[in-house]
């Protein structure tokens, strides 16, 4: 191995970067393919499109390097969404304290799924999935199936167009995911969330209060839901009972192709920002190329399963040195 | 030790029951600053769960606690913490994902601003904790990316961070080097230098008298013995562990070489393997001893085809053979039970009779269906034979001694009449008592024609097991010694290649 | 392990490729000046109906030489949103919108409104933005041409009953108006004895026949706002060994359909999906060609019966 150190911090470079390689490798694509694609006006439509998915997607990114996960996220943004518009038009109490109790009902569904975790020792999966079925059932219940339009125009303004030209769901990412970002980087919490799913009794023996962190981040995860079903709600100026169906699974999407292990403790915001990224610049660039959408969702699933597999044969060859354990 | 000092830690009268079992009973121990004190006992008797007691991870049922002449209660490992009680587990308790001094500070990072982790601070006091006790790691580099021996030694840097006064260590050594136990010792000993009460505990008799100013033997959840070191001798020590008298450590049954049954030709493998030649015959333990990262392991992994052969030829009772995966090992009649058995083999979570009868499923099956009625005889017979301590079949392995467990691997191999076995650190973290039962057990596979293969870094072992010994160093076979010419000085001089 | 990687990269490459030749006629086409570019955003792909439709837009737009783009919602109000909205940035000559929810998409029709691209939509209405005409099934015929039917079959006297859909929804109001106006005009002898609501649903449908089954001891005939409903008063009936009711229903839904067949349900109205798709399509081009449109194109209606039922 002459060239060993030559290739592996090639090989580390790939590491580090494949989720943003792949994600410029499909926008340089599709901006040769397909004239209206690099315009700012589709630019800042794929944002705006991928910030609902986004949004859901750093909280789940949250859940799953604690070494859980959150299914409920998509009947949680219909739930808060139906609430919020509910409460707001019907129930007359205006917008804010309609967004509030929409965000509020966000928090408790993620209280639901950190009490059932936490306190009832339900392994994270079948909780959230409970929850997933309740959270949409209550939405039915509330909503009896039909939508709930007849926003005013401060609801509606959260999916509308905000300042310098972005849209507002767009300014609402920044923000949560530089929060998030923060959190998970330079905080207490943040390191506890990478060492509960790097080891949770280690963790646990180091004093930290491991109930309490995976609490925080099925409140946070709740939270997110519930933003991205406001905002989607805001969007459609109508709250739809049966938003976010199969949101939670592009919302994993996006945190595994952004380099999150579903094993826990590994992960980060960034990553998972350009998953969500690939996953949205693929439904807008093969709907400009007009490829039909039977053949869309094959051309997504192999994408999906191309990009891990290769980070995963890139991580392993990285590993590889240290692989073999003792001998 | 002339003045009378007050110990560091002193337990009187300290019980402690689990459902069935007496784990801990009238326990009253002195440890004290300045010393190592090494607690020894097989597996089961009350060792770990009188460490955990003292670390607050279990409550006890009654005694008293004192530390430094204080009265204490420790509910909690945090309070244990607060108190400058550590403890370096057998499983290091460092998560991998994160870096050295994420590890060592996890659960009071520095602060900055009251919300945000002061990385600098953290990296800078994590560094001069490491430079301070001579540890060659930096503090930003990742855990995944350490060696066994490194993990260990930023562990002891963990626990010298909380300014520990009392420090116990549960079995340090059994993954490193000898060079690298060799660091560990230097700093076990300058941390008794410093003060620091150490508790040592090892199943390695060699260490222990090597290291320990005092031992505590226990048995069956009582003390059975303590004093300065120099009062024991090693055969007293065991003698006391196992409460009877073990006739000869290493039972062998001399055996006749028969034909040979497994050969190789120049394998190459990676750095690791760089042309090894070998040739087991029926009838014989041949042992192979080398430093870890020799390329032991990774020879018995291509002589199972678990890793793939880059160069050289494996012969089969006098046919070549490609060893594509373990299941072309397995056919032919070649078992491997690997040195990392909790992770390479065993299904912890399932029953005694699930792994040991894991390896007949497919032979005893017709027509896709498992002939359960005929694995429960197999795996019963077996389980007799190797006399493996377990309450009932339906036992989960994780919940076995570690001998046990190992038993439980022969025990699957032996369902399948392999013709050669290749065992790698059969004993590793395995007590006394086992560690005899499998020793003779080996020997007596080896008396019923079969050609074994052991791995080992225990040099009496070694010596005391094989009819042969192959010694590897750096991915070669350096040396090639039979019984009676074999001596530890040899073995570890072609090791190291001072030869 | 490098090799398995150029492999990955290798099959990730082609698996772009594979886009191409779409994007080839994607870039030429609006290039050529002239050329009309349609876009249809369907509420799924998943319902026959609606694959029916589709076949039939796409065939009307082959006739006409021009370019259809198709994007299936999957059901879903976010997706149809992103859906339009990717067509407003592709630059398309108009919009075709068969809409998941009639106010959901309301904010997507005005996007499309600002960047000046006609909107037509399609069996569901939209309750707001500028909508150049609406092309959908024409219920309030097909509401008439049930009653002539029936009236025919019971030869223009005797006791009816009509099963109403949920109330207030256009399909329920629809019908019923239709079949009313045909009934109290060119039947005069027959009688509506019963008109009850029953949902659309099945279930309710038995039950709620059930009652007038009991009350009404003549029954000549028994009109339905769909399917469901009628197959529902048709296993009531049949439960309680009443012969010699016509029955007709709405949708043409497969079961119903077959009902016709055995014998057991007289007649079915069907919508005409292919035909919506092209008359859609037909009316798009229409008005991009400079020609007028009317704010409400009805799609006709054909009734199933025995004789035409293939």
């Amino acid at each position: 191995m002459l060239n060993g150190n030559h290739s592996s911090s090639f090989i580390s470079f790939l590491r580090r970067t494949s989720t943003y390689l792949i994600l410029l490798v499909i926008l340089v694509w599709f901006a040769l393919l397909s004239p209206e694609f690099l315009t700012v006006g589709n630019l800042l439509t794929i944002a705006l499109q991928t910030s609902l998915v986004a949004l859901v997607a750093i909280g789940m990114t949250l859940t799953i390097i604690t070494g859980g996960i959150d299914l409920s996220v998509g009947s949680v943004a219909a739930l808060s969404g139906a609430l919020a518009a509910g409460l707001a038009t019907r129930g007359g109490l205006g917008t804010y304290p309609g967004l509030l109790i929409g965000l509020l009902t966000g928090l408790g569904m993620g209280f639901l799924n950190g009490a059932m975790i936490v306190w009832g020792r339900i392994p994270p999966f079948v909780a959230t999935l409970a929850s997933m079925a309740i959270a949409r059932g209550l939405t039915l219940v509330y909503t009896q199936g039909r939508p709930i339009a007849g926003l005013d125009k401060t609801f509606t303004f959260w999916g509308g167009q905000g300042a310098l030209g972005i849209p507002v769901p767009v300014w609402v990412l920044i923000v949560v995911a530089f929060l998030a970002y923060f959190l998970l980087k330079h905080t207490p919490l943040g390191l506890h969330i990478y060492a509960v799913g790097g080891g949770e009794e280690t963790t646990r023996l180091a004093g930290v209060n491991v109930g309490l962190v995976k609490f925080s981040v099925y409140l946070i995860s709740g939270l997110c839901a519930a933003l991205s079903g406001l905002i989607l709600t805001a969007r459609l100026w109508s709250a739809q009972p049966n938003i976010g169906v199969g949101l939670e699974l592009d919302a994993i999407a996006a945190a595994v192709l952004g380099g999150t292990s579903l094993a826990g403790g590994v992960g980060g915001i960034p990553g998972t920002l350009a998953g969500a990224f690939i996953i949205g610049v693929l439904s807008n660039g093969l709907n400009l190329l007009e490829m039909p959408s039977y053949n869309q969702q094959v051309v997504k699933g192999m994408v999906f399963i191309l990009a891990v597999m290769l980070d995963y044969f890139i991580k392993q060859r990285q590993a590889k040195p240290k692989g073999n354990p003792a001998d | 030790m002339t003045e009378i000092a007050i110990p560091r830690l002193k337990l009187e009268h300290i019980y402690k029951s689990f459902p069935g079992v007496q784990a801990v009973s009238d326990v009253s121990l002195n440890v004290y600053g300045h010393q190592i004190l090494a607690l020894v006992g097989e597996n089961g008797a009350g060792k770990s769960t009188l460490m955990n007691i003292v670390n607050g991870v279990v409550p006890l049922d009654s005694g008293k606690i004192y530390l430094d002449g204080q009265l204490v209660s420790i509910p909690s490992p945090r309070r244990a913490l607060e108190l400058g009680i550590t403890m370096i587990h057998q499983e290091l308790a460092l998560i991998p994902e994160l870096t050295v001094g994420q590890n060592i500070f996890l659960g009071r990072e520095p602060r900055r601003w009251g919300i945000g982790v002061d990385w600098k601070r953290l990296y800078a006091q994590a560094q001069r904790e490491l430079d301070r006790l001579g540890i060659e790691v930096s503090a930003q580099a990742t855990i995944a990316d350490l060696s066994i021996a490194q993990r260990q030694l930023v562990e002891i840097a963990k626990a010298l961070s909380y300014n520990a006064r009392l420090i116990a260590l549960d079995e340090p050594t059994s993954s490193l080097t000898s060079r690298e136990t060799d660091t560990l010792f230097r700093l076990v000993r300058s941390l008794r230098e410093e003060g620091v009460a150490l508790i040592y505990i090892s199943h390695r008799l060699e260490e222990v008298f090597e290291l320990a100013d005092r031992i505590a033997v226990m048995r069956d959840g009582h003390l059975v013995a303590v004093g300065n070191a120099s009062e024991f001798t090693p055969a007293e020590v065991v003698r006391l562990m196992v409460g009877r008298e073990l006739a000869e450590f290493f039972p062998k049954v001399p055996a006749k070489r028969g034909e040979p049954v497994l050969k190789a030709v120049n394998l190459k493998a990676g750095r690791e393997v760089r042309g090894v030649s070998l040739e087991l015959h029926r009838g014989e333990i041949v042992g192979l001893a080398g430093l870890v990262g020799s390329g032991r392991t990774n020879v018995a992994r291509l002589l199972f085809g678990a890793d793939r052969l880059e160069g050289g030829e494996i012969w089969f009772e006098g046919r070549q053979v490609h060893l594509r995966s373990p299941q072309d090992a397995i056919r032919l009649g070649i078992g491997l039970v690997p040195e990392d058995r909790k992770a390479q083999g065993l299904f912890a979570g399932q029953s005694v009779r699930y792994n040991a009868g894991a390896g007949l499923i497919q032979r005893l099956s017709r027509w896709g269906f498992i002939r359960f009625q005929a694995v429960n005889r197999i795996v019963r017979e077996l389980v007799e034979r190797l006399r493996v301590r377990t309450p009932h079949l339906n036992q989960k392995v994780r919940n076995l001694s570690g001998g046990n467990q190992q038993k439980v691997i022969i025990a699957r191999w032996l369902g399948l009449n392999p013709r050669v076995l290749i065992l790698d650190e059969p004993t590793r973290g395995v007590d006394v008592g086992a560690k005899a039962e499998i020793h003779a057990l080996m020997s007596e596979l080896a008396a019923q024609g079969m050609a074994i293969l052991m791995i080992s870094s225990e040099l009496p072992e070694i010596l005391g097991v094989s009819d042969r010994i192959l010694v590897m160093r750096e991915g070669r076979i350096v040396a090639e010694l039979s019984r009676e010419e074999a001596t530890q000085d040899r073995i570890m001089q072609a090791a190291t290649g001072q030869l | 392990m490098k090799r398995s990687i150029i492999y990955l990269l290798l099959a990730f490459v082609l698996v772009l490729a594979a886009c191409t030749p779409a994007a080839q006629t994607a870039t030429q086409a609006p290039q050529q000046g002239g050329e009309i570019t349609l876009g249809l955003v369907i509420s799924t792909l998943n319902n026959p109906f609606f694959v029916t439709l589709r076949d039939g837009a796409q065939k009307a737009a082959d006739a006409a030489g021009v370019k259809l783009i198709v994007v299936d919602a999957q059901d879903d109000s976010a997706k149809m949103t992103a859906g339009i909205e990717d067509l407003i940035n592709k630059k398309v000559s108009a919009l075709l919108i068969n809409p998941t929810d009639s106010d959901a998409v309301v904010p997507a029709i005005q996007k499309a409104n600002e960047a000046g691209i006609p909107v037509f939509t399609v069996d569901r209405g939209s309750n707001g933005g500028t909508v150049v005409s609406h092309i959908a099934s024409d219920n309030v015929a097909g509401g008439k041409m049930a009653a002539e039917f029936l009236c025919k079959a019971i030869g223009g006297k005797g006791n009816v009953v009509e099963l109403q859909g949920i109330a207030g929804t256009s399909a329920a109001r629809d019908r019923g108006q239709g079949f009313n106006e045909y009934m109290s005009a060119s039947c005069k002898d027959a009688k509506i004895v019963a008109q009850q609501t029953a949902d659309f649903n099945r279930d309710k449908g038995l039950k709620v026949f059930e009652n007038i089954l009991q009350a009404q001891p003549e029954i000549a005939g028994v009109f339905a706002h769909n399917d469901e409903m009628i197959l529902g008063a048709i296993q009531a009936a049949e439960a309680a060994g009443r012969t010699g009711i016509v029955f007709v229903g709405f949708d043409a839904i497969d079961d119903a359909v077959q009902a016709v067949k055995d014998g057991k349900l007289a007649a079915t109205v069907a919508q005409q999906p292919a035909l919506m798709g092209q008359m859609a399509v037909e009316t798009a081009v229409k008005y991009l060609k400079g020609e007028k449109v009317d704010a409400s194109i009805p799609v006709p209606l054909n009734l199933v019966t025995k004789d035409t039922v293939k």
